[in-house]
């Protein structure tokens, strides 16, 4: 199944297969870049906030000391001035506390921190009515009085706020062990990816590759069975005529044969032969120039009924003889088309010859010409068509018909002789002339080839024009 | 011993009596002419702290007060008397116009009610019009001055017998900033 699938798998699909690979690749590369990206940014997050985060709280633990030591200090001296002075130092202190609290409460989110922070206020606040009355009784020179009022309200109320920015701390750092784990985990899924991905990659390209390989081998391998066979088709219908010749020229050596009418018929067979023998190796002659790229058209503007008359002419004898008759529809005011006179007749005899071959038995050969599409569109163009009513191709056939050297099963099987390059031949010729080759055909029905030609424009008209000796509204 | 020293202590109070006495009076009915503000002077507030209830004390509460003699106010609460040093112009102003003693006699007299149990703090003395705001600031029961040009939020302003400072008829006053002093 894989071998069939591969038979069936071109360079093309090979390309569209690694294309593919490339975008799936890119797509998982992209998420993994995405997830290190995240993780590198939670990594600097987590480092600038736990920074910021453990220096607020050391400033938060400091400012409320410095409040209480600076208040303390006041007890120091009887200095008014240096009291005030303390009582300036104590109070900016605890204003620094304040905004360090609410800080604390704006950015607490879950429920115990936001508990905390409003214990931690409201214990502050209790503290700081204390430290008013002490630092006012310093102030008034109370000293006795601001130490008991100190021991008995300042202490224990300082140990709450203590305690609360202690519980701080260690909610923070919970908090940081949470975020650090998630860190980890971000930093494990990105890895996996990452690693997930060089696999895939390593997998899909080997697969690739392998692809390419098979199929470029197994493309070999059909060249080489196609060869083969053409060189036995060829050889086949070399050997046929040939043997004809042989033949007769032995029954002419020998003398056997005697009179007029005899050789009259000798020489007609030898004749006939040689002629077939003749296009043969002309056909092989051409496909090997167009193969090699070594034949070249003159491109100009050719007259539609000079291409039709001289398919007539060149045909006409084969028809007759083959017993078939050729209905002519030509529409009237054709343009000039661009091609080679002899290109196009080459094609176009090629595709009549075929009619012949698979004609069936309908023998009847329609010849078309025609402009399309049939609006003014500038993409306009002029079709000439072959259409038959003979044994037809099956649709599965069609992709290859155009292929060199390839026969359809059913026609070796009904011993109809052929080398393979007819079509790839007019195909070749048409696509030569800036034209295309399409096909038609229902099986036992019959199969509609048509060319299609580039209608000749400005100056190329003008050239013909002059060449011919026209007047300019009878080309268009 | 002792006796000789109360007599000469009763002899020196009989002597200087007269002069008590008149500096007692005070300065708005001494010196009508000197009552007139004048217009280089600029207002000296009575200043409390802003948790302090009363608005408005009478000439004579403020003296008493100055002069250590009230010792709390209506609520309760202790005050404490902030000044200036004494060769600041609001000091002398005070001196002058409030407690009408020299700065000597202050001394003396609050030496005298220290000692003898009848003031329970000397005012407490600060060296710039901002430490004195920030005092008042911080200590409930403060009461101080300032010139009008340096009260603030942090203080509260008491009306003297109804009289703000910005009042015409309100006579504590005390040089701009930057005069001479002609005192």
């Amino acid at each position: 199944m894989i071998d069939r699938a591969l038979n069936a798998t071109s360079r093309y699909h090979a390309s569209l297969w690694l294309f593919l690979v490339c975008c799936v690749v890119a797509t998982i590369g992209a998420f993994a870049i995405r997830d290190l990206q995240t993780a590198s940014r939670d990594a600097q997050e987590m480092y600038a906030g736990s920074v910021h985060g453990l220096q607020r709280i050391g400033e938060l633990q400091y400012d409320t000391q410095e409040t209480r030591r600076s208040t303390l200090y006041a007890l120091t001296t009887t200095d008014s001035n240096l009291q005030v002075e303390y009582a300036d130092q104590t109070r900016a202190a605890d204003q620094r506390v304040k905004d360090g609290i609410a800080e604390y409460r704006s950015l607490a989110k879950k429920p115990a921190e936001i508990a905390l922070a409003g214990r931690l206020a409201r214990d502050w606040a209790n503290y700081l009515n204390v430290r008013d009355e002490v630092l006012a009784s310093i102030l008034e020179g109370s000293t006795k009085e601001a130490v008991n009022l100190d021991l008995s309200g300042g202490v224990p109320a300082f140990e709450y706020v203590r305690q609360d920015l202690n519980e701080v701390k260690h909610l923070y750092d919970s908090d940081a062990s949470q975020r650090l784990d998630n860190l980890a985990a971000s930093w494990r899924r990105a890895s996996w990816r990452l690693f997930g991905t060089l696999g895939f990659t390593f997998l899909l390209s080997g697969a690739a590759v392998w692809t390419i390989q098979r199929s470029r081998m197994l493309s070999a391998i059909q060249l080489a069975k196609l060869q083969m066979e053409f060189v036995a088709s060829v050889s086949h219908e070399l050997r046929t005529p040939l043997a004809v010749i042989s033949s007769a020229a032995d029954n002419l050596a020998d003398g056997l044969i005697a009179g007029k009418g005899s050789l009259r018929k000798y020489g007609a067979i030898l004749q006939h032969q040689s002629r077939n023998m003749g296009h043969l190796i002309n056909d092989i002659l051409l496909f090997a120039s167009t193969e090699d790229g070594a034949k070249h058209y003159i491109l100009q503007p050719v007259q539609v009924s000079a291409i039709v008359d001289s398919i007539v002419s060149a045909t006409e004898g084969l028809i007759k003889n083959a017993g078939f008759t050729l209905d002519r529809h030509i529409e009237p005011d054709l343009p000039l088309v661009i091609g080679d006179l002899t290109g196009i007749t080459q094609c176009l005899q090629n595709l009549i010859g075929n009619a012949i071959k698979y004609g069936g038995n309908v023998r009847c050969i329609s010849l078309r010409a025609f402009r399309a599409p049939s609006d003014k569109r500038p993409d306009r163009e002029v079709r000439i068509s072959v259409t038959d009513q003979g044994i037809g191709i099956d649709h599965s056939e069609l992709s290859h018909i155009f292929d060199p050297f390839y026969r359809s099963p059913r026609v070796q099987a009904a011993q109809i002789h052929g080398t393979g390059l007819g079509l790839s031949l007019a195909k070749r010729i048409a696509e030569a002339m800036n034209g295309r080759l399409s096909v038609v055909s229902e099986l036992s029905a019959g199969s509609t080839f048509t060319l299609h030609l580039n209608i000749a424009k400005g100056e190329e008209i003008e050239m013909a024009r002059e060449v011919l000796g026209l007047p300019s509204s009878s080309l268009l | 011993m002792l006796r000789n020293m109360a007599k000469i202590a009763i002899v020196t109070v009989l002597i200087a009596w007269p002069q008590a006495d008149a500096a007692r009076t005070p300065a708005f009915i001494r010196d009508p002419q000197q009552a007139q503000p004048s217009a280089l002077s600029e207002p000296l507030a009575i200043v409390v702290n802003q948790s302090n209830p009363v608005d408005n004390l009478s000439f004579r509460e403020l003296r008493r007060i100055f002069l250590g003699n009230q010792s709390h106010w209506a609520n309760g609460r202790r005050i404490t008397l902030v000044m200036r040093d004494t060769d600041e112009p609001e000091s002398k102003t005070i001196l002058r116009d409030v407690c009408e003693m020299s700065e000597d006699q202050l001394k003396t007299h609050y030496l005298h009610g220290l000692f003898t149990g009848e003031i329970l703090v000397s005012p407490k003395t600060l060296a710039t019009s901002m430490g004195v705001r920030k005092f008042i600031f911080n200590v409930p029961g403060a009461i101080g001055y300032l010139r009008k040009s340096d009260v603030d939020a942090t203080v509260k302003i008491v009306r003297i017998d109804g009289l703000d400072p910005d009042d015409k008829d309100y006579k504590l006053r005390v040089q701009p900033m930057g005069a001479n002093s002609g005192e």
